[in-house]
């Protein structure tokens, strides 16, 4: 419910902004042979009949009451107030520099704009400290990002086990996340990220071609080859680890299918693509005119995945799986994500900042460990990004949903390829009844564990 | 136009209001029987079971007023009128029947039935009629409740009553008609098209009779049973500022375990004492009638078994990493056994190192010895449980496949047992027999701590049976053995405290202890220690089987421990203990 929380300050800084222009919509409606209702707050779905769908549809444009004379139910949500919490995740950016020179990568090759770096033990520890001390009891996560972690594999190795033995002795419990490209990935680390049932996000982009055309290591060898080869041990056998592969998307190639199939056939159950925003390669990021492309290419994947499904496989897509997941939920957020509400990321030499996208950038910065989280900082950051307050998003239907979009894209490249969210939103809502109704199973766990 | 809306996503489904009560509302799902404590009472809907006539239920001690008695005559009752069915036209009567009975009861029959005191004397429904007095002697009429049994179960349609006049008092001569016969239907109570309770009813019929909780009659029931529970014994409130156990549980062991008597008249907190042993001997010290009428507000509301006056916060639920495979969850709980088997051996030989009560003289310390000996063989049956809940989890995680070998049954004791040396730091000690000194029952309460040493090991279990992968059953086992832990440590406190009023002399062994050694395991002790072995053999066979399965053993094993008992007393008269291991 802490989705809705947040809402409250939107309904004061609503009325306050909006008075002069039209109100922000409240209800998407999506045609077909099932009418589906969307009432944007509390992102409520409903199928409906034709009659009120029709009924909705005029009268929405009139602005008269048919929908809450039909809904007999709020159609405008309050909650209280949104009370800001200490984060109850973090990143070490362990190791400020890569093997890999991708042409692409958002952190300058890992360096973020300066020297490389190697977090030192004591700065890891110390932000898991202030992680593990103002957990509350809560289950805390701590990721390892970079640059390549792997390159930093003691401090690696000592924060887990330090943080498992301080969250024991502190009666919370911890889990473990690493980004890496897999190409240093070692037996040992591969039983390592077992044992302590790591989520490892791997940086693969698709086949050898495709992968190793971005993704260069700097000795030459292909980066693909390496990293699946010392993958395979783990892929064969994650043991309680949870393995995904995140495929960057260029414009030079939007095929998303194709790179799902690739990947699925190295091994990967689990597999996401993003969409190249922004990149120190500016001719790589995808343009206006390419987002009715990349939708098509998104959907056609999910029909693909869909109709694996169908035939008794579980989603692989993860974008198509996290959507439907969200949408099942209900998930109604102001924000984008997580970032700085609930988790933080720390550079090497211990500075917080929002998230681990923008690292060493004075605009982003969040405090330090030394002198701790700035809560002011945090406050304005997120007062000044609430969706309800950002344009064109206070007008979209879909604002609770998407949140606005990357705050470290957004500040770079603005806002771009909405029509491109909405699409892909709504083909996600209107797949999702057919899920509800075909394979309840694969969404409807009300047992299932929520981290 | 009928306006379909189907709410789908979660959000969607929770914001939906749908119409109507709530299932827990209906009569079905009542724990509804005759006892009024409950929230319906049946004999209130039969009582105008035969449309036109109210009974009542209720027998006084006389054979004269034994049995369902006419209380009533409701020649208005809207189901002897045509109008009543006619948009329920499936349950109208036959009409002729239905006019034939109005008429009756505003005529001569009905002028009849409302002098003198009448009975109803036989039912008749599809050929079968029931007479309702005793087989073999007429003048002994059914008690209300088996009459109101038989009633009850009448079914819908045609029926015939005899209403027989009884004297108000012995030897009374009861002028005719004597007898009246009725033809009528069993009524239908609930309007089929409609599905509400029929006209007939009166607003508060159905409820009268029933308690009030909270007030005077909450003070004595009859039955002792309450729709919502009336607790007897609670544990006293936190006071503000109080140290508790992460159970929640006072730390202080006296009032953790301490019942007080919930209706106690006396609410002032310093004077609150423990509550009597049984239901006569609190009876004066609770509230009384009246006085619950005025004072009902000051019962506390009791959660988790204890009285809560403040906002109750529900403990956190316990977090811990899981374990990572259900190969490592079946070695751990295996390992978890031994450590459970091992100190119950420790805390059985310590109990028979404690005097028999029957032993001492002094009144204190045989008061003190009952009590310290009852509550250590507790914790001790506590632990045996335990081991054998370990071995229950060990076998559904084989018995679901979720395994991939065999790890049960494990009814080896551990031979090394988690303990904390002077500074506080874990270690771990050779296990050991030894009598109950001060230093041992400061050890077992080290053991027992709070996510100590043992309890500890279930909280991972617990996390690890948490994920949908393992069954939910399992989970709740874990959770019991949790709480169940919970209890020794404040139990042992308890113990300590009690026992520290009889401190030892310098030198000298405590006055409620014996001198005891282990007893020779191939000579004094061998007949002990074949028992003990007897035990673990047939334990061991029955969780192999899966001990649901194979109740056999375990009775078997049970019957041992009595042996046991008695030759572990005996030894301990001789100041042996028994050479468990």
């Amino acid at each position: 419910m802490t989705d809705f929380v947040a809402l409250a300050d939107l309904h004061s800084s609503q009325n306050k902004d909006s008075a002069a222009s039209a109100p922000p919509p409240r209800v998407h409606l999506i045609s077909g042979e099932r009418p589906l209702v969307f009432l944007v707050e509390g992102s409520r779905l409903f199928e409906v009949d034709r009659h009120l769908f029709d009924a909705i549809s005029q009268s929405e444009s009139k602005g008269d009451t048919a929908l809450e004379a039909s809904f007999r139910l709020p159609i405008n949500l309050s909650g209280s107030n949104f009370q800001l919490s200490h984060p109850a995740a973090i990143s070490l950016n362990i190791a400020q520099t890569c093997n890999l020179s991708c042409s692409y990568c958002y952190a300058d090759e890992g360096r973020f704009g300066s020297r490389p770096r190697i977090m030192p033990l004591d700065v890891a520890l110390g932000a898991i400290d202030r992680l593990i001390a103002f957990a509350q009891g809560r289950r805390v996560t701590v990721g390892f990002i970079g640059g390549e972690p792997f390159l930093n594999r003691e401090v690696l190795y000592r924060s887990v086990e330090y943080a498992l033995d301080l969250a024991r002795a502190q009666g919370c419990a911890v889990g473990f996340s690493i980004t890496t490209n897999g190409t240093l990935m070692t037996p040992e680390d591969v039983q390592f990220l077992r044992n302590h049932r790591f989520a490892v996000s791997v940086s693969l982009d698709g086949n050898a071609t495709t992968n190793d055309r971005y993704r260069r290591a700097r000795n030459s060898n292909s980066s693909f080859e390496t990293a699946v080869r010392a993958l395979l041990p783990l892929l064969d056998n994650p043991g309680e680890a949870r393995v995904a592969a995140r495929s960057t998307i260029t414009r030079e190639d939007l095929r998303v299918t194709e790179r799902i199939e690739a990947l699925a056939h190295v091994g990967f159950g689990e597999i996401g693509v993003s969409p190249l925003r922004t990149s120190a390669q500016s001719y790589l990021s995808l343009r206006e005119s390419d987002w009715p492309m990349f939708l098509e290419e998104m959907i056609r994947a999910a029909e693909a995945d869909w109709q694996r499904v169908c035939q008794g496989s579980s989603f692989r897509f993860s974008n198509l799986a996290i959507a439907l997941k969200q949408i099942h939920r209900g998930a109604c957020r102001p924000l984008p994500c997580g970032s700085v509400a609930n988790y933080v990321s720390v550079s090497a030499d211990g500075g917080y900042f929002t998230c681990h996208r923008t690292v060493n950038n004075p605009e982003f910065a969040m405090g330090s460990i030394s002198s701790g989280l700035s809560k002011r900082a945090r406050e304005a950051f997120l007062e000044a990004r609430h969706v309800d307050r950002q344009e064109p998003c206070r007008n979209c239907w879909a604002r609770y949903l998407c949140g606005g979009g990357c705050h470290a894209e957004v500040a770079v490249a603005g806002r771009s390829g909405c029509d491109y969210i909405r699409g892909w939103l709504e083909y996600c809502l209107r797949l999702y009844p057919k899920v509800l109704r075909e394979h309840p199973s694969l969404i409807d766990k009300t047992h299932e564990v929520i981290e | 136009m009928s306006e379909k809306i189907f709410p789908l996503n979660l959000t969607a489904r929770a914001a939906m209001q749908i119409a109507g009560n709530p299932a827990t509302t209906r009569l079905e799902s009542g724990v509804s029987n005759c006892f009024p404590g409950l929230e319906f009472d049946h004999r209130n809907l039969d009582r105008r079971f035969f449309p036109g006539l109210v009974f009542e239920f209720a027998s006084s001690g006389s054979a004269l007023r034994q049995g369902a008695r006419l209380v009533d005559l409701d020649v208005d009752d809207p189901d002897l009128s045509p109008a009543a069915f006619q948009n329920r036209p499936g349950d109208a009567p036959d009409p002729r029947v239905q006019e034939r009975l109005r008429d009756e009861l505003r005529g001569e029959t009905g002028r009849a039935l409302q002098r003198g005191s009448w009975f109803l004397k036989t039912v008749e429904q599809g050929g079968k009629s029931i007479a309702l007095h005793s087989h073999n002697n007429p003048a002994s009429p059914l008690d209300a409740m088996t009459t109101w049994r038989l009633v009850h179960s009448l079914e819908p349609g045609s029926i015939t009553l005899t209403l027989a006049r009884r004297p108000e008092k012995e030897g009374e001569t009861i002028p005719e008609p004597r007898e009246v016969k009725l033809v009528g239907w069993r009524r239908i109570f609930v309007n089929s098209h409609e599905g509400v309770i029929v006209d007939a009813y009166a607003p508060g019929e159905l409820t009268q009779s029933l308690c009030s909780p909270w007030t005077h009659d909450f003070r004595d029931c009859a039955c002792t049973y309450w729709a919502s529970n009336h607790p007897d014994i609670v544990l006293a409130e936190d006071v503000m500022g109080e140290p508790t156990l992460p159970s929640g549980t006072s730390a202080n062991p006296e009032r953790a375990n301490t019942p007080i008597d919930w209706l106690r008249s006396d609410r002032v907190r310093a004077r609150t004492a423990a509550a009597e042993g049984t239901e006569a001997e609190n009876r004066s010290w609770q509230m009384d009638h009246y006085e619950i009428n005025d004072r009902w507000q000051d019962l506390a509301i009791v959660l988790g078994g204890k009285e809560t006056a403040a906002v109750y916060f529900p403990r956190p639920s316990e977090l811990a990493n899981p374990l990572s495979c259900p190969d490592e969850l079946a070695q751990h709980l295996k390992d978890v056994a031994t450590l459970e088997h091992v100190v119950a051996l420790e805390y059985l030989y310590a109990l028979y190192s404690l005097k028999n009560p029957n032993e001492v003289r002094d009144p204190d310390l045989r008061d003190t010895l009952i009590f310290v000996r009852h509550e250590v063989l507790r914790i001790a049956v506590s632990e045996m449980r335990h081991l054998r809940w370990a071995n229950q989890l060990i076998w559904e995680l084989e018995h679901a496949g979720l395994t991939t070998k065999k790890f049960g049954p494990s009814l080896d004791p551990a031979t090394q047992v988690p303990a904390l040396d002077a500074k506080g730091q874990p270690y771990m000690r050779p296990r050991a027999l030894r009598i109950l000194s001060p230093d041992v029952l400061q050890e077992f309460i080290d053991i027992e701590a709070p996510s100590g040493t043992i309890e500890g090991q279930y909280a991972r279990v617990l996390t690890t049976l948490r994920q949908p992968r393992y069954p939910t059953t399992l989970h709740q086992l874990a959770a019991t053995v949790i709480a169940d832990g919970m209890q020794h440590y404040s139990r042992f406190r308890d113990i300590q405290k009690q026992l520290a009023f009889f401190p030892e002399q310098v030198g000298q062994t405590p006055p409620y202890l014996r001198a005891l050694t282990p007893a020779s395991p191939t000579g004094d002790g061998k007949a002990a220690k074949d028992l003990y072995d007897r035990i673990v053999g047939e334990l061991q066979t029955a969780y192999a089987k899966g001990d649901v399965e194979d109740a056999g053993h375990i009775a078997e094993a049970r019957r041992i421990m009595f042996d046991l008992d008695e030759a572990a007393e005996t030894l301990g008269t001789e100041g042996f203990g028994v050479p468990f291991f």
